[in-house]
């Protein structure tokens, strides 16, 4: 039986969902699957690995570990695989798993895709599906190799309702620390703000919102839908807002439930960001905007005015 | 301090891309320098301006690939290297990872620049796997390099908490964000000067490799096919009164939509 290790995301002491999605996954085309969870002080984290699907959990616990650092991470994964007999190792949508996915493979000399959205099995034979050329076409891979590692795209699978895995712990000894290329501190410009990768609903705005008055009655509407904070290129270019908010492909991807995209005309290079979302709503003065090609739910109007709207129609929907 | 950065030339995104029977059509394609790779290249003449550095360029394809050396040149770039060998039309990251392990090695380099992805791809393997390959440091998705000496430098990545900054010993291997700067474009002098500067071509053998040694005989994985992505419908759009449609586009995402 093919075996698929999955490397469990977690942030900031919390395991992520998509750990589940991507067991689940596996459980689903019939494979063995075993998590690595690497980190500093995880111990307490075991009961949810077990819940989110594994059968055994590899756990590379040590305070060295506590901040990222692709090299030592790569090591922890490599031998967790080794251990395990992985064909497949999966790696959620992360910065964190693009760094260190290409690493693994060559260490372990097998295939490697990233950004994938599908997975197949025929008897050994592992193929994906993964777009590519700026999410304009999609592609199916097959892997020469016994092996493969992927980096699974945000969204792409759901999680199995009621799954669960059994207790089966093994430590993996502490890896041997990267002296040469030193992780010094992490510069926080998120803060505590909900994570745009894992955020349910994701709301983004865009030059329509002109200014700092724009960008904060935009944030107060997702503050009030617990939403993920994004941005179009043009707000990030002008200064307005940081890298990290960007959506788009040379920003994040993301694949919410809901993508809320405010004053956003909708190039080329945003919609490679945000065409994976399950529901998309746009609002834009202009009825000739590219992003209402490909909005479920278009709102022709000036944001100031539709916004505050917005707000007090969906608060009456809590109540 | 010597700087070696990569360039591929890949198809331009800005233009629709078809496909017919599981294969691109090729007809009607244009190519480019790769965005990233455009700010990696910008990331060298940078370094060499303020910090002092002779930079090199690599580049694997055909013939038509000399343009964009050139354009390199036409920026501040110094010296070309065009590994041009028909047997690497079939090649993958892995592969270009190899032949530029050959090409680093016959180099004295401390630093090599790489963009983070391709755009034809976008896979973001290569130069991660060329420093695994060359057993040197790596920071990937760099968005900003602060030289401290001549043994060190420090990058910035853009990570998942936040902005990661590691210190890096040299030799050592960064791959860019397109975030890191704003490419210049090529001035008129520069590009006239950049026709006549010399490049340096190579085939698989003149590197002292070998098809089999790079592993393009048997690729690791391969493209079965291609797919057409299905592209979003736009759905209902609504005009007018801003109060009466806002309220018509809550209920439906409520009770059609079911995702408030």
């Amino acid at each position: 039986m093919a075996k698929a290790l999955v490397v469990a995301d977690i942030k900031q002491g919390v395991l992520k969902g998509s750990t589940a999605e991507l067991l689940s996954k596996a459980k689903a085309i019939g494979v063995e699957t075993a998590v690595a969870a690497i980190g500093s002080n995880i111990e307490s984290l075991i009961p949810s690995l077990v819940n989110a699907g594994s059968d055994t959990q590899y756990v590379a616990d040590d305070p060295a570990l506590e901040l990222f650092s692709a090299g030592p991470y790569a090591s922890c994964v490599v031998d967790a695989a080794k251990q395990f007999g992985a064909n497949l190792i999966l790696f959620g949508f992360s910065e964190s798993g693009k760094a260190v996915a290409p690493r693994v493979a060559a260490q372990l000399d097998a295939a490697c895709a990233t950004d994938i959205t599908d997975v197949m099995l025929q008897g050994d034979q592992i193929e994906v599906i993964r777009p590519a050329i700026t999410n304009k076409v999609l592609q199916r891979v097959k892997a020469n190799t016994e092996q493969m590692v992927a980096v699974v795209r945000a969204g792409a699978f759901e999680a199995t309702e009621g799954i669960t895995g059994t207790e089966n712990v093994a430590k993996l000894s502490p890896p041997e620390p990267d002296l040469k290329a030193v992780i010094k501190e992490i510069v926080s410009d998120a803060g505590s703000e909900i994570d745009l990768a894992d955020a349910n609903v994701v709301i983004s705005v865009g030059r329509g919102a002109k200014d700092q008055a724009g960008i904060d009655l935009v944030k107060e509407l997702a503050n009030d839908l617990q939403a993920g904070f994004g941005s179009s290129r043009a707000m990030v270019d002008a200064g307005l807002l940081p890298h990290s908010k960007q959506v788009g492909q040379t920003g994040k991807i993301v694949a919410p439930t809901l993508y809320i995209a405010i004053g956003i005309s909708g190039a080329i290079q945003h919609l490679a960001g945000m065409k994976g979302s399950k529901v998309i709503l746009a609002v834009n003065k202009d009825p000739e905007a590219p992003i209402f090609n490909v909005a479920d739910y278009g709102i022709v109007g000036d944001l100031f005015e539709v916004v505050p709207i917005l707000r007090e129609e969906i608060k009456k929907i809590g109540s | 301090m010597k700087i070696l950065t990569t360039v591929k030339r890949v198809v331009d995104v800005e233009l629709t891309i078809h496909v017919q029977d599981g294969a691109i059509v090729e007809e009607g394609l244009q190519y480019v320098i790769n965005a990233w790779d455009e700010s990696a290249v910008e990331t060298c003449v940078q370094l060499k301006e303020n910090n002092g550095a002779e930079t090199t360029l690599v580049s694997i394809g055909g013939e038509d690939n000399v343009d964009i050396i050139r354009r390199a040149y036409a920026i501040g770039i110094e010296n070309g290297i065009h590994i041009n060998d028909p047997a690497l039309t079939e090649a993958d990251s892995f592969v270009y990872a190899k032949v530029l392990q050959k090409v680093y090695e016959k180099g004295d380099y401390d630093l090599v620049i790489t963009g983070k992805q391709a755009q034809d791809t976008d896979s973001g393997q290569t130069g991660i796997i060329l420093a695994e390959y060359l057993g040197l440091p790596c920071v990937s998705n760099v968005i900003g390099i602060e030289v401290i000496d001549d043994q060190h430098i420090k990058a910035s990545r853009l990570g998942d908490a936040g902005t990661e900054i590691v210190e890096l010993e040299l030799p050592a291997l960064v791959t860019v964000d397109v975030s890191i700067n704003e490419p210049r474009l090529p001035a008129t002098r520069g590009i006239m000067m950049a026709k006549k500067k010399p490049i340096t071509v190579m085939d698989l053998a003149a590197l002292g490799t070998s098809l089999d040694e790079v592993g393009g005989a048997g690729l690791k994985s391969e493209i079965v096919e291609f797919i057409p992505q299905e592209e979003r419908k736009g759905g209902q759009k609504f005009e007018g009164d801003a109060a009466e449609i806002t309220a018509q586009v809550v209920d439906l995402l409520a009770n059609e939509a079911k995702v408030l």
